[in-house]
């Protein structure tokens, strides 16, 4: 029996070579974008799931909830907190670990390179047991400066994994070199994971100094604090323990009574500072909603862009599983003769129905054996657009082989239930004496129906794309207020006792015209901000509130070389020897000077509308240079420039002049030669900080490398679009082929009543227009409200209006590639002559 | 072997209603070889259809056997059917995409019959017919008279005790029409019982009995002398 479905089947397949090619290719098509984002889905859910017991795993995110404007919001937490909440919570925290990521040069040899390196308290491996390939757990990692590399570190700098005893030597810790004794080697750790760690140093609490803010502070944030539960401990449990604790009983709660004071309610600690946890699994997907601009360990990912490309996924499959259904009802009438026959010889309805999903299911596994072809084809080009490493080994994954099949099945059993039910509909002794087909008017609308559905998730997919790029686009062209062009940023922080004489070599070099020092560059999103206060009383102003800005450091030149005007007042100059912010030669109570210069958003914030009204006035502030106080005179107003991405609102910012605090140089050049620049420069580099490795970048990379993940998603969403609507129209080809063919007679008989052959044409064409324009009215309206939506989460974002022409541009592309799919054989069958038409019928 | 007993059958469409059967008394011997002859629209086919458990009738009784199966539904007549009731049609209704071998065969893959006597039955039944040096080509390779023959096979391979043959011999030329005929005819002798519709006096002598139905109505019976 199964030989014989298998045969008929087979044969089907062959006789219509064209239909069956459409089948398979459109949902091998959906099944190649169902396993590509099937893999990419699992690698970014299944972050951090393989480490030991990872369900009892969680970290603490802080959050300063800020009653004017938007929280700051960080995944790190104090170094207080870790030991005060593991004391605290003895029941239910088993262990806990603070992860302190520094930037240091590490040498050996001759070699020099910058590094990440992670001081990690010395319960680390009680929280992250990883594999060590040398060394373990219990002896490698005991007492201070006891270091853990990666394999790859180890490849790195020796060339070989086994080297426990070596020594790396730490460059300009406290301006010291330290050398570190290697204790033990791990595993590099697999792609999926937040964790960043290539080189573990033990954490020696007593190093840091007692005021210090990165270990012994309850508010200021700079530790990573992992804890692991005791079994059967869930978060919320750990969570409820914790906000009772820092409500009730922290020792920093009392430190916050300035705020739990005011005000006629009586508020909370957290209702100012939250400490969230979140599962260790969730981090990857999750974290960026506690994250803030300031980031985690590793980039993160992205919940929505998952859902997006599930959802794409989805589409892609119903496409072409329409497909299927409507060229199987379509061409049910060849087949009505055989089912008929075969219900005569006494097959019952389930068996035909049965016969008819099987050989559903038959096309599906030859379109997922090819789908599974194209994957090992395409997977490095996907792998290099997603910058991961995503591998497809079938046979050696048997859960995503079963999903496969079972997805297979699924898409089988979808597109070939409802063939499968019409076709054994038919009652045999109708159609085996009338030579009918047994078509019904229901099932050509509910064909049409269909085809509008397809269409309408096409031209929403294409909509959605067309968005999407605007956006980017727009993004990326927006003024960032600085001219970006021929601009390197070298980085400075390890030449910071010698920048005067770096900066004269540098401008002696031919092609460099300016160099010029500031704290961050564009595109560098530090985070400094602290309490301003107007000395000034001005109009509607009553008090002399104290607000927060953000503050950086600039040199002199700075706005020069990035072309930033002033629109009110001046920019810092050696001419005024007050400009520049500088610790008082011989300490005293007096308060010291200097000037400032403010973008256009803090002159807003100050309740100032017009910029020459702020020249001249004073801000206090009295947390910029240790805790000298500054009255600081505003002599210049700039416009509103971009110093971060402008996924971002801008900033109220002040600008000051405090050559303690520069890290970069900005040296703009003017030359094509870059090879020769780059030398040119490296070369003073190395005269003037022996042994460091030179960090030198494009600011344009740097720039273009903030909207990758954009563009990246971008680019992926387009394509997965353009594969849609191929099949849709592959899909629209079939159909009407089909519905050319059948029509042959009655095109017939229209051409003897004098019909011509563009008659014809347009009467095809208009048939199938019809689902195509009703489509666009239906995916309008859907994709207008879902990209509105979409767009909300941008500070800067294309007019809305944009999306009219963009609905109109795609309904009429549509169109048209829906003449082209018709046209063709419309055109052939119109030709075709009338007589021999009417004969075959 | 069946009894059909004040049958009718009407059609229903839109807003007008067809008699195609009324109030027919019919009652049809084991061996019995019968003629239905009639004009274009009479209700032959519907009669045939009904008899052949394809069509259900809308008032009256149907006994199969002794059995009333006028309420059957259309599983549990697929089950009597299959066991009992060969089909041959004017338009030979074989399956393009089968060879002629195959074509017979599916006749046997709905009784459950293993392979090897399937294969065996089919082998001789193609014999019996004249077929089987075709038993390897597509029905398209070949001609009506040959078509039919197979068809006539697949009615009988599957040992029915009753065929029913709706104008067999209607797309054949007068030659390749007698050869059906005379097929017919030795599957009678040998037992078969055999209800067929035609236009053709002179195949309608064939049989033993002929019924001339009209405007849905017995009309009139010939019992052919022996």
């Amino acid at each position: 029996m199964w030989r014989n479905y298998l045969t008929i089947a087979w044969r089907n397949i062959i006789k219509n070579g064209v239909f069956s090619a459409i089948n398979i290719f459109g949902l091998a098509v959906g099944l190649m974008s169902c396993i590509l984002i099937m893999l990419f889905v699992r690698e970014e859910s299944g972050f951090d799931r393989w480490l030991k017991d990872s369900d009892r795993l969680v970290r603490m995110h802080t959050a300063y909830i800020k009653a004017d404007g938007p929280s700051f919001l960080t995944v790190r937490s104090a170094g207080m907190m870790m030991p005060a909440v593991r004391d605290y919570a003895k029941n239910e925290i088993e262990d806990g670990v603070r992860l302190i990521p520094f930037g240091m040069t590490v040498r050996k040899g001759e070699d020099a390179f910058d590094e990440t390196l992670t001081m990690a308290d010395g319960s680390f491996f009680n929280i992250f047991d990883l594999p060590f390939v040398h060394g373990d757990a219990n002896s490698s990692f005991t007492k201070p400066l006891d270091t853990i590399i990666s394999e790859k570190m180890a490849l790195k700098y020796f060339g070989r994994t086994d080297v426990i005893g070596e020594t790396l030597t730490l460059c300009c810790l406290r301006d010291n070199t330290v050398p570190m004794t290697i204790s033990g080697v791990i595993k590099d750790l697999p792609q999926a994971t937040h964790l960043d760690l290539d080189i573990l140093v033990y954490l020696q609490p007593e190093i840091f100094a007692e005021n210090d803010s990165v270990l012994n502070t309850w508010t200021s944030v700079n530790v990573y604090t992992y804890f692991k539960m005791r079994p059967g401990v869930s978060v919320a449990q750990l969570q409820e323990r914790l906000t009772y604790w820092v409500n009730n009983e922290s020792q920093f709660r009392d430190s916050m009574s300035d705020f739990s004071s005011d005000g006629a309610e009586k508020k909370q600690a957290s209702d100012f500072m939250q400490h969230k946890l979140m599962a260790v699994p969730d981090l990857h997907l999750q974290a960026r909603k506690d994250a803030g601009n300031m980031g985690d360990l590793s980039p993160m990912g992205d919940q929505k862009m998952i859902s997006t490309f599930v959802i794409v996924a989805v589409l892609i499959l119903l496409i072409a599983c329409i497909n299927f259904m409507n060229l199987a009802t379509a061409r049910a009438s060849q087949r009505a003769r055989e089912v008929a026959m075969r219900k005569v010889l006494g097959a019952s309805r389930g068996q035909v129905a049965l016969q008819f999903l099987a050989e559903a299911v038959a096309i599906v596994m030859i379109s997922l054996l090819f789908a599974l072809v194209a994957v090992e084809l395409v997977l490095p080009l996907y792998n290099q657009a997603l910058g991961r490493e995503l591998t497809f080994e079938l046979f050696n994954d048997l859960p995503m082989l079963f999903s496969l099949l079972a997805v297979a099945l699924l898409v089988g059993l979808g597109a070939g239930l409802y063939p499968a039910l019409y076709l054994s509909r038919y009652l045999p002794g109708h159609i085996l004496k009338s030579n009918k087909s047994g078509e019904s008017g229901a099932t050509a609308k509910l064909r049409t129906a269909l085809v509008v559905i397809q269409f309408a998730t096409s031209i929403g997919l294409v909509i959605s794309t067309a968005v999407v790029f605007s956006q980017t686009n727009f993004v990326k062209s927006i003024d960032v207020g600085y001219v970006s062009d021929n601009k390197l940023i070298l980085n400075v922080g390890v030449a910071r006792n010698n920048l005067e004489s770096l900066k004269q070599q540098l401008v002696n070099l031919p092609e460099i015209s300016s160099v010029v020092y500031s704290s961050e560059a564009p595109t560098q999103d530090n985070e400094n901000s602290t309490f301003f206060k107007l000395m000034e009383n001005i109009d509607g102003q009553t008090a002399n509130e104290g607000q927060i800005f953000n503050y950086h450091n600039v040199g002199y030149g700075f706005f020069e070389a990035y072309e930033v005007n002033p629109i009110a007042g001046r920019l810092f100059s050696q001419n005024h020897g007050a400009d520049k912010l500088a610790a008082p030669q011989q300490a005293n109570e007096q308060v010291n000077h200097a000037s400032v210069v403010i973008n256009q958003s803090a002159l807003k914030k100050l309740g100032l509308n017009d910029p020459q009204q702020a020249i001249g006035l004073t801000l206090f502030s009295q947390n910029i240079l240790q805790d000298y106080p500054f009255e600081l005179k505003i002599v210049g107003v700039i416009p509103d420039i971009y110093f971060r991405s402008v996924k971002f609102d801008v900033r109220p910012s002040i600008y000051m002049l405090n050559p303690q605090r520069f890290r970069v140089a900005s040296l703009s050049f003017k030359t094509d030669d870059i090879p020769k620049l780059l030398k040119d420069i490296e070369e003073v580099w190395k005269n003037n900080v022996p042994m460091q490795p030179i960090n030198l970048s494009f600011l344009s990379g740097m720039m273009a490398a903030q909207y990758e993940s954009e563009v990246t998603e971008a680019k992926l969403f387009s394509a997965f679009s353009v594969l849609a609507i191929l099949v849709a129209c592959l899909g629209l080809y079939g159909l009407a082929a089909f519905t050319a063919e059948r029509r042959t007679k009655e095109i017939g008989i229209r051409k003897i009543m004098g019909a011509r052959v563009q008659d014809i044409v347009t009467l095809l064409i208009w048939q199938f227009s019809k689902p195509v324009l009703i489509a666009n009215l239906i995916a309008w309206p859907i994709s207008i409200y879902a990209m509105t939506y979409w767009l909300q989460s941008f500070p800067y974002r294309i007019d809305l209006l944009w999306l009219l022409p963009i609905c109109l541009v795609t309904g009429a592309l549509t169109l048209l590639i829906a003449w082209l799919t018709v046209g063709g054989n419309a055109a052939k069958v119109a030709r075709a002559n009338p007589i021999k038409a009417l004969r075959t019928e | 072997m069946l009894k059909l007993h004040n049958l009718s059958r009407t059609y229903q469409s839109d807003e007008v209603e067809t008699m195609a059967l009324n109030n027919v008394n019919i009652e049809i011997k084991q061996g019995e070889f019968v003629a239905i002859m009639g004009p274009s629209g009479c209700g032959k086919s519907t009669l045939l259809n009904i008899i052949g458990m394809l069509d259900s009738p809308t008032s009256g009784d149907y006994l199969f056997q002794e059995e009333n199966i006028a309420g059957y539904n259309e599983s549990k007549l697929a089950i009597i059917r299959k066991h009992n009731i060969g089909f041959i049609f004017q338009s030979f209704n074989l399956i393009d995409e089968l060879t002629v071998a195959e074509n017979i065969e599916l006749a046997l893959l709905y009784h459950k019959v293993p392979a090897a006597e399937r294969k065996a039955r089919v082998a001789k039944v193609m014999d019996k017919v004249g077929i089987a040096h075709r038993a390897n080509h597509m029905p398209s390779q070949l001609s009506g008279g040959q078509q039919q023959r197979v068809a006539v096979a697949r009615a009988v391979v599957g040992n029915q005790s009753m065929i029913l043959a709706d104008e067999p011999t209607g797309n054949l030329d007068s030659a390749h029409g007698q050869e059906v005929m005379e097929m017919l005819q030795a599957l009678n002798e040998e037992g078969t019982t055999i209800v067929m519709v035609t236009h053709s006096p002179s195949h309608a002598d064939y049989a033993k009995r002929t019924i001339n139905l009209f405007d849905g109505q017995v009309i009139t019976q010939n019992i052919k002398a022996a």
